[in-house]
């Protein structure tokens, strides 16, 4: 029985220091850039904004200036790379648990390509909408990363299965067509190239609040649909059949993770472009600390990629100021290496 | 007897290949079942059919006595639990975590384990033995470690009936009796339904209470070990001759199966008499026949186990009644056996005043210029001459006369 409350304690703690860290990298981020803001300024800013306890909060003593870029630039900002961050990670690590492949991603089933190459039609034939809450780049290439999800969908099914070998190939299949399109749009339109390449690594300058409206609804929805399915995931990692022998409907499990994951992740690349990593590395260092439980893991792999991708766009965006770095290319410049850097050191007990 | 799993005219294929043909079995509550076939009979989908992992394509299941379509997925598992043949988990879950899965149909979504279940998977855990291991990784066990883990989930289950696809296929001999008395002990104590496809048909005698034979995807066989296991029904099988004796500890049939190639077609020209008794004869008389020689065999008493194999692969023996002496008329017809070989092999038989003859007949070979081969293995034993003295003497002129004399079959064959 101890054993039991152990875990469930030794869980909470990791889950509540994890988002104290998460808070305290918020409001050290509010601080960073060009114009530096105390952080005590910064911290008041910020509490200003959260109902009831906003009003005992006084702000006469902080410049408007510093109050203005807080509240309007970075704050917006540093809650769309959080949730980005968090969005990818819980995603990348369902699609680890249910393909039980390591090598899965949010965009292994082509939803990247599809978002690609919706921008990329939007950007070189110059299309407009107006559509609410979305830009026009933004709502192609969630037209995009659904539509290509849709196809590898149907292209995987057999007779109301969802084979997971033929799911993964359809997406790499779909997703190679779908950028040799996007490649030869590239070519042709050659002075939009500057513009394709850099959406699609992927960046959250110039995002502000309405990315974040956009966003936190279906993403905190998102994450706990697919925690419900937490319990699921942890059986199903034993093979479908033993799944189904446990008492879960398999197919059924399998097609709701893959619609909730595809509709998160398809907002997800049309606010910030494609970034790549955070959603495959994220999940296993996830693992290498807590294991694979999934009523453990989503969580801290959730909270570990948005403190994560706080971490890199606050590189990204301050790094070579007031010059931005795509924060696509940060990830895996500073994952890549920390990763192989937890693989070795964790080697003996992977 | 009250019935457990009733299947009513089951048919199952993939495309047109025809998997389960018109199945129509019922399997008792509360006994130990174990299903056998040879490969690609139908046995694991049967399984699955029984799991409702797969639907057939015609007839019923019934668990209890209610149709498997009218209960859900979580019905089926509160009351049917599946060990896999394979289970290969490579995800670093305790021992415990992997056993709890197991009261997964018991609870709620959002409801944590009860001190009621864990108490349920500790005593899955002490009934397969597996206590010790419950907070290591089950990708670090051992085949037959993990096997009882998967059992010890199945049994946290709390099922009525428990399924095991070949549970024993991956272990070792020791592993496969304990995992096998497991399965008996919580059939007997707990009442536990017990449905097994088993690949030893030896093991499957000596532990089930019932046993169902596929071939085909047909029942070929169906009824207690004794009633299954008959030359008739494993000839038609599993296309091979076997010899059905008993377990002399378990008092259950034993099935030793004979060289597939032992009735091949006869390609060589040369007949071949051999002189045996007493099992001496078995191994090598497979051994040519399966290199295409015509063999006969004799004289041989009826019942001598050498007599029996002579019977299953159809040789021409010459044979004397049970427990009696050589006859002078059965001696005469060995003579003339041998006139008609264009080789004689003496194995080492042990010899008595009964079969005495049978040395004398190889003297006559040997007087007679005849090609006379002696497999001599009498080194082996301790004590072979039952005469007072006789029949050492003849051997030791056998032994003096005869040119070709060897040690081992291997060598008689390579020299043949």
């Amino acid at each position: 029985m101890s054993v039991h409350l152990n875990k469930k304690t030794k869980w909470r703690v990791i889950l509540i220091v994890l988002m104290m860290v998460l808070f305290i990298s918020c409001i050290v981020a509010t601080t960073l850039g060009t114009a530096r803001v105390k952080i005590g300024d910064s911290l008041g800013i910020v509490l200003h904004q959260v109902p009831i306890i906003g009003k005992f909060v006084e702000l006469d003593d902080v410049s408007k200036n510093h109050q203005a870029i807080v509240k309007n630039i970075r704050l917006p900002r540093i809650i769309l790379s959080v949730l980005v961050g968090v969005s990818l990670s819980v995603s990348g690590t369902t699609f680890q648990g249910l393909f039980k492949n390591p090598m899965a991603d949010p965009f292994v089933i082509g939803i990247s390509s599809g978002a690609a190459l919706g921008a990329t039609l939007a950007i070189v034939f110059k299309l407009n909408t107006t559509i609410p809450f979305f830009n026009t780049i933004s709502f192609f290439a969630f037209l995009g990363a659904a539509g290509a999800t849709f196809l590898v969908y149907n292209l995987a099914k057999i007779k109301s299965k969802i084979p997971v070998t033929t799911l993964l190939l359809s997406g790499i299949a779909v997703g190679q067509f779908l950028t040799a399109i996007m490649s030869f749009l590239m070519v042709i339109f050659s002075h939009d190239l500057h513009k394709i390449i850099f959406w699609t690594l992927g960046s959250f300058a110039t995002k502000g609040w309405a990315e974040v409206r956009l966003l936190l609804l279906p993403a905190a929805i998102g994450w706990s649909l697919l925690y419900y399915f937490a319990k699921d995931l942890n059986i199903m990692l034993l093979g479908e059949e033993s799944a189904q022998h446990l008492g879960i409907k398999v197919e059924r499990t399998k097609g709701i993770i893959l619609l909730i994951n595809s509709f998160v992740v398809a907002i997800v690349v049309a606010v910030s472009g494609i970034i790549g990593f955070v959603g495959l590395i994220i999940p296993h260092i996830a693992r290498l600390y807590v294991g694979p439980d999934h009523r453990i893991l989503i969580p801290v792999a959730g909270l570990t990629g948005g403190i994560f991708m706080l971490f890199v766009d606050t590189i990204a965006r301050t790094i070579i100021s007031p010059m931005e770095v795509p924060v696509g290319i940060i990830t895996a410049l500073f994952g890549g290496p920390f990763f192989i850097y937890l693989l070795r050191k964790k080697k003996s007990t992977l | 007897m009250p019935i457990a799993v009733e299947l009513e005219n089951i048919i199952f294929g993939y495309d047109k290949e025809r998997i389960l043909n018109d199945i129509s079995i019922d399997i008792q509550s509360q006994k130990f079942t174990t299903i056998i076939g040879p490969n690609g009979s139908g046995k694991s989908t049967l399984l699955k059919v029984i799991s409702s992992l797969i639907s057939p394509d015609n007839g019923i299941v019934r668990l209890d006595g209610i149709d498997i379509k009218n209960m859900s997925q979580l019905d089926i598992a509160r009351k049917v639990a599946v060990v896999p043949q394979e289970n290969n988990i490579e995800y670093r879950f305790t021992v415990q975590d992997i056993v709890m899965m197991g009261r997964y149909p018991h609870l709620g979504r959002f409801q944590t384990e009860s001190i009621r279940d864990y108490k349920l998977v500790g005593n899955a855990l002490e009934m397969t033995n597996t206590i010790h291991l419950k907070d290591r990784y089950i990708n670090e066990l051992s085949g037959g470690e993990k096997q009882r883990v998967i059992i010890a989930r199945a049994l946290a289950q709390q099922p009525k009936i428990i399924l095991l696809d070949e549970p024993t296929s991956y272990l070792d001999i020791q592993h496969q009796v304990e995992i096998l008395e497991l399965l008996e002990n919580l059939n007997k104590e707990e009442g536990l339904t017990v449905i097994a496809i088993l690949h030893d048909i030896n093991l499957a005698a000596r532990f089930s209470n019932n046993m169902i034979l596929l071939k085909d995807g047909t029942v070929i066989g169906e009824g207690n070990p004794r009633e299954v296991i008959t030359l008739e029904n494993l000839k038609n099988a599993y296309e091979i001759d076997m010899i059905i004796s008993k377990n002399p500890y378990s008092n259950s049939p034993y099935v030793i199966p004979l060289s597939r190639m032992g009735k091949g077609k006869i390609i060589k020209e040369e007949k071949i008499h051999v002189i045996c008794g007493g099992g001496t004869g078995t191994d090598l008389i497979q051994r040519l026949t399966a290199n295409g020689y015509k063999v006969t065999t004799g004289v041989l008493n009826i019942g001598d186990s050498d007599w029996k194999f002579s019977q299953i692969y159809d040789i021409e023996t010459i044979e004397e009644a049970p427990f009696t002496d050589i006859s002078d008329n059965s001696y005469s017809s060995n003579i003339s056996a041998i006139e008609r070989s264009g080789i004689v092999i003496l194995t080492s038989i042990p010899v008595g005043s009964g079969n005495l003859k049978n040395l004398e007949a190889v003297h006559y070979a040997l007087n007679a210029e005849k090609r006379v081969i002696f497999l001599d293995q009498y080194v082996n034993q301790v004590k072979y001459d039952y005469t007072t003295g006789d029949g050492e003497k003849l051997i030791m002129n056998i032994r003096n006369n005869c040119r070709e004399n060897y040690k081992s079959i291997q060598e008689l064959l390579l020299n043949l």
